[in-house]
């Protein structure tokens, strides 16, 4: 069977789906690159309230993806949508408290093996991510685009996460991890050879998280 | 193996109506067109109707719901009736209204669509979002969907259906699955129509869904017709073979459909596409000769050995 059949809509209403979302929302994929390299520039040159600006520029994406995404347009063809909603909002959330208010998040790049995977992540997710596509047929305006799409802004996000100070956040990994596999699932259903690089970003970054377990044990 | 009769099989071709047809130019000459009956009325409906899953679940995209109103358009030209939806194929309600705003429907609409949903309030709900997305006045034919809280919402059916909100009520499952629970349902009584899955590769409806619903004089909808499209891709690698022309099959599509709704007890098959082409192919099923029980039995084989 066509594992585009197991969904209840074609790749060509997918990809007419992302035209017709990436028109409407122009030009928030500008205002989104920007706030991704500011959160990226602040990885390196760390100021007070670093973490919580990054903290709140990732809060601000994944509930732009879940609300003007999810459940606005994708909900449109794709009935589980709206969960996804709740869970990119539940995740914003999380961002916002964990992050934001409480301050309890410092992003900083460190030349180490989680270091290194977070930076390549991030701008894999920045640049990467959409040559990879265009390779694959899918250009502008039919494409995911990085901070308004779910799939490039997850990867982006378990870039900065790998770079967190102290300890794993696992329930900060959750729901990335786990949209890694649902939207890692895209590659096989809907064709999109891009999207495999979501279950390897899961892949290192929860190879970094062991090995920094496993330091901290010992 | 089919369970029937050629007797059966004679009767049933002998209740085939007909129906004036009128294809405009491009199309082939009129001729009448197959129709079956609803067992419990005697209407006589159109036996290829317009499934809709994936297919017209196309957003908002102009151009692909242009292409849908293509396949609609072909599908009223050469005689069809019945179009068969849900709330669950995401925007497919809202494309099948826009095109009926547009749509020259020359044999008249059969509309069916179901409900699928937790709760009896919500299905009241729903459906009532599903008539303003069709924009029609009441459904032809309102189905519970897979079965879900079938108890409750088929209250709310028959209270419709007595009401005349509705005209018929049915149930529907697909992929070979919960015929325990839909032939519960079946023996209520209160059904006018079931929907399940059946063409010549699954038959598994012949052993107990489809000698069930010709016993309860229930109109049965096959959908799945040619699997999602995996059956006709496998069986067009291959010639059609040349017998295929004594029951009038000019391509594949039309000797899969011929199958299904020349078994008795069916009524309807719903082949869903998205090119009007081969809505153009699949709507050719409705004339000509249908295949015989032994006919049968050699498209069952002929099939199997692809």
């Amino acid at each position: 069977m066509s594992p585009a059949r197991l969904l209840s809509f074609s790749p060509e209403a997918f990809f007419a789906l992302f035209e017709t979302y990436n028109r409407a929302v122009w030009p928030a994929p500008v205002a989104a690159y920007a706030l991704g390299l500011a959160a990226l520039a602040l990885v390196f040159k760390p100021m007070p309230g670093a973490g919580r600006i990054v903290a709140a520029i990732l809060a601000a994406m994944w509930a732009w993806n879940g609300i003007a995404y999810h459940l606005i347009y994708f909900a449109e063809i794709n009935f589980i949508a709206p969960a996804f909603a709740a869970l990119f909002v539940l995740q914003a959330a999380l961002f916002a408290w964990a992050g934001a208010i409480r301050g309890a998040l410092v992003f900083r790049f460190r030349p180490d093996f989680a270091g290194w995977t977070g930076l390549a992540l991030a701008l894999f997710a920045l640049a990467g991510y959409p040559l990879l596509g265009e390779f694959a047929g899918h250009d502008w305006p039919r494409m995911a685009v990085f901070g308004i799409a779910p799939c490039p802004t997850t990867i982006f996000t378990l870039g900065l996460l790998s770079l967190v100070e102290g300890r794993a956040r696992l329930y900060l990994l959750a729901i990335p991890l786990l949209w890694a596999l649902i939207g890692g699932s895209a590659a096989w259903l809907l064709r999109m050879p891009e999207d495999l690089t979501l279950l390897l970003a899961a892949l290192a970054v929860g190879g970094a998280m062991w090995a920094d377990l496993r330091r901290a044990k010992t | 193996m089919p369970l029937f009769s050629r007797r059966a099989v004679l009767a049933s071709l002998a209740g085939f109506g007909a129906v004036s047809a009128l294809p405009r130019a491009g199309h082939a000459a009129p001729q009448p067109i197959l129709t079956r009956p609803i067992p419990k009325s005697g209407e006589m409906i159109p036996a290829i109707g317009l499934g809709t899953w994936i297919v017209f679940n196309v957003g908002r995209d102009a151009a692909l719901r242009a292409q849908r109103f293509e396949v609609m358009r072909t599908f009223f030209e050469m005689g069809g009736g019945m179009i068969d939806s849900s709330p669950m194929y995401g925007s497919a309600e809202d494309v099948i209204g826009d095109g009926l705003k547009r749509a020259t429907i020359s044999g008249g609409l059969f509309s069916a669509t179901k409900v699928w949903i937790w709760g009896r309030a919500r299905g009241v709900k729903q459906m009532e979002d599903s008539r303003r997305l069709w924009g029609v006045r009441r459904f032809d034919l309102m189905q519970v969907h897979n079965m879900v809280d079938w108890e409750a919402h088929l209250e709310t059916l028959l209270a419709d259906k007595a009401a005349g909100r509705i005209r018929y009520v049915g149930v529907t499952t697909s992929h070979g699955e919960r015929h325990e629970t839909v032939i519960k349902a079946m023996e209520t009584g209160s059904l006018d129509f079931v929907q399940f899955s059946y063409n010549v590769a699954d038959r598994e409806a012949e052993r107990r869904l489809l000698p069930i619903a010709a016993e309860r004089k229930l109109a049965v909808i096959a959908n799945r017709p040619f699997r999602t499209g995996d059956l006709i891709e496998r069986v067009a690698r291959h010639p059609l073979p040349a017998w295929a022309g004594e029951i009038d099959c000019a391509n594949w599509a039309q000797f899969l459909l011929k199958f299904i709704v020349s078994h008795p007890a069916v009524t309807c098959a719903i082949p869903a596409t998205s090119r009007a082409d081969h809505a153009a192919e699949n709507m050719g099923a409705l004339r000509g000769r249908l295949p015989d029980e032994s006919f049968r039995r050699r498209m069952i084989r002929y099939v199997e050995d692809l």
